[in-house]
């Protein structure tokens, strides 16, 4: 056996007699590392959740609206903005290269539907056909608005599932009517089931109509709510973002050194979006994890005193029958590591455990993640390093006359 | 290497120790020169306050004396690093104390074997080696035991198979019957001869007469000097008092 085998399971076997002491170190070290591992878990899941919307949304995605203000990004019909008119649309597909297909949009919520009895109150959107491709929201059943539709400002419509159940029931609602605002349109078909926006906004919850019919018929209006439009090289989307910019503002004659009366938005643009959004909270929960990793330090250094000076007899028996200074060293250095790897593998587990708790229970998104455990096992020895040093050290230089004062 | 004609197992020459606090120093040990031979069994004996115990730790190199020198087995020890005396004392020098100094949630065979966990070499054998050396101090049947289960006796009973685990060339024993009774100081007084006669060299520092009678020569300490060395007359022909 060689000497620092020997002086570990010393230090093991010193542990085992002080079982409480070694729990409650073990404890502070495991609260921190649960609370870095949460914290790790919890932001990864935000970016997981940004990425999805990126990739639901697909990296070609570009989005123009109106206004100038890109980072509230809300729809228009909340807002007085009004700038982008369907001609844009039309002198975006003209003039600029690299694009794959661009729709214009108007949506606007709350608006009043009835069927028979039931009513509720939904965002109408009115798009074109390409639309559907471009969000990819196509039908589930029936058929889609078509270029027909769009000539004859036909009053068809697409229903979403959270509107389907709430007028329809279990009833089948294609070939029924419907009123929007009073006037009458045929479902035409249901769209597919899209769940819940990364705003926690419902996006079943929606009627689509032919957008010549939502101006025509339902608003007297203009203005579109937004472009959409696919780029077909994602490579290129820097050069593309600029040309539809100079386009949409030659249209709109802004002077040179004028801002934009639009905002455009890429996938980059939701994601960093995204982030602005949950900074202020990771940064909150950084600063709480450094705070209990602190705690969880001073409570290491605290206890280990504590140990030191009721073990001053046990440190000078050690020295005088030939532990050298480095020995009581390593052996209090061994249980700062154990108990920190200890605590560490403890606030790992509960860390994951709350992770999958709070991913479960949505109070926020969460994803399990190795980088977590590379976190806490790097954290935990940190510990165990900076805030055990100083009490084995102070162990060691015990003078072992001093030490063996009864 | 010490000289060739002098067997001397410790040999001391003019050591002063003197404290030092808040700049006023408090001399302990005004110049003590004496030799111990090997298998010699000595008696320093004196009242509390003459610096018998830093005297002891002085021997056993758990102090430095402030002046003068100190040969064990030959070797100088001045000089030596923190390292190399602990070295020696783990090799050389089997400590027994008054509180005799167990670790209390230990077994009294792993007491024994500690002096062992910092040896250079880890003998195989050595827990065969730790029960053998309990058996020599008549405790075959508490070996394990918790250091805090067993009585004063016992204890110190642990604590001397502890100093004699890795063979030492000196037994330095500070006041080993202080807290014993009478029954248990008999029992540990005997252990001592018995080492000696087996060739052992032990030091006992006592301020009990009682005690110090076991031992072939008696020093007396006061004020920090030697007053007193004298070859013990009496030897043998008691163990009681």
């Amino acid at each position: 056996m060689t000497r620092i085998v020997r002086i570990t399971r010393e230090s093991v076997r010193m542990m085992a007699g002080n079982r409480l002491r070694v729990f409650i170190m073990m404890l502070g070290v495991a609260v921190g590392v649960a609370s870095l591992t949460m914290m790790i878990c919890v932001s990864k899941g935000a970016y997981k959740e940004v990425m999805d919307i990126v990739n639901r949304q697909g990296p070609a995605l570009l989005q123009v609206r109106p206004g100038t203000d890109r980072h509230t990004g809300l729809p228009s019909g909340s807002r007085a903005v009004v700038s982008l008119v369907e001609e844009d649309v039309n002198a975006i597909l003209q003039h600029v290269g690299n694009i794959h297909a661009a729709a214009p949009v108007k949506d606007r919520k709350g608006i009043e539907v009835k069927h028979g009895d039931k009513f509720t109150l939904t965002r109408i959107f009115g798009i074109i056909p390409e639309w559907s491709e471009i969000r990819d929201f196509g039908p589930s059943k029936g058929e889609f608005i078509s270029e027909e539709d769009i000539s004859f400002a036909a009053r068809v419509c697409l229903i979403g599932q959270t509107v389907k159940k709430n007028l329809f029931g279990d009833t089948e609602p294609i070939g029924q009517t419907i009123r929007i605002k009073d006037v009458p349109f045929t479902v035409k078909g249901e769209l597919k089931q899209k769940g819940v926006s990364s705003a926690g906004r419902d996006r079943d919850d929606r009627i689509v109509i032919p957008i010549t019919t939502y101006f025509k018929r339902l608003f007297k209006d203009i203005h579109l709510s937004q472009i959409v439009i696919t780029v077909e090289d994602t490579s290129n989307m820097d050069k593309t973002v600029e040309d539809v910019r100079a386009v949409i503002r030659e249209r709109h004659k802004i002077a040179v050194g004028e801002p934009d009366d639009f905002a455009m938005r890429t996938p980059q643009d939701l994601i960093d979006l995204a982030y602005a959004a949950s900074r202020s909270l990771i940064n909150l929960l950084t600063g709480i994890v450094g705070v209990s990793l602190l705690v969880a330090g001073i409570v290491i250094t605290n206890i280990m005193l504590a140990s030191v000076s009721a073990r001053r007899n046990e440190i000078g028996i050690r020295r005088a029958i030939g532990a050298r200074k480095n020995d009581i060293l390593s052996q209090f250095m061994m249980e700062c590591i154990f108990i920190s790897l200890m605590g560490g593998i403890l606030g790992t587990i509960l860390g994951f455990g709350g992770s999958i708790i709070i991913s479960s229970l949505k109070v926020a998104a969460s994803k399990v993640t190795p980088t977590a455990l590379l976190a806490s096992i790097v954290s935990c020895s940190l510990i165990a390093v900076v805030f055990g040093i100083f009490p084995a050290k102070k162990a060691a230089n015990q003078s072992p006359t001093n030490a063996l004062r009864a | 290497m010490g000289k060739r004609e002098e067997q001397s197992m410790i040999k001391i020459k003019n050591i002063k120790k003197t404290y030092t606090k808040a700049s006023v120093s408090t001399p302990v040990l005004r110049g003590i020169s004496l030799s111990i031979q090997r298998g010699e069994y000595v008696a320093i004996m004196g009242t509390s306050g003459t610096g018998k115990s830093t005297l002891m730790n002085i021997l056993g190199c758990l102090d430095k004396p402030t002046n003068g020198q100190l040969e064990l087995d030959g070797v100088n020890v001045h000089g030596l690093d923190d390292d190399a005396l602990s070295a020696l004392r783990n090799k050389k020098i089997g400590f027994v104390f008054q509180q005799f100094f167990l670790l209390e949630r230990t077994t009294a065979l792993d007491n024994v074997l500690l002096p062992l966990i910092y040896a250079e070499k880890y003998p195989v054998d050595a827990v065969k080696r730790a029960k053998k050396t309990l058996v020599s101090v008549g405790l075959e049947d508490r070996m394990e035991y918790l250091a805090s289960e067993l009585s004063g006796g016992e204890q110190q009973r642990v604590a001397i198979a502890r100093a004699l685990i890795n063979d030492p060339d000196v037994i330095l024993a500070d006041e080993p019957t202080g807290n014993l009774d009478s029954k248990s100081t008999n029992e540990v007084l005997e252990i001592f001869s018995r080492l000696n006669q087996e060739g052992r060299t032990i030091v006992v520092v006592t301020h009990d007469r009682a005690v110090a009678e076991h031992a072939q020569r008696i020093l007396e300490l006061k004020d920090g000097q030697i007053i007193n060395s004298v070859a013990n007359s009496k030897l043998k022909n008691s163990s009681d008092h």
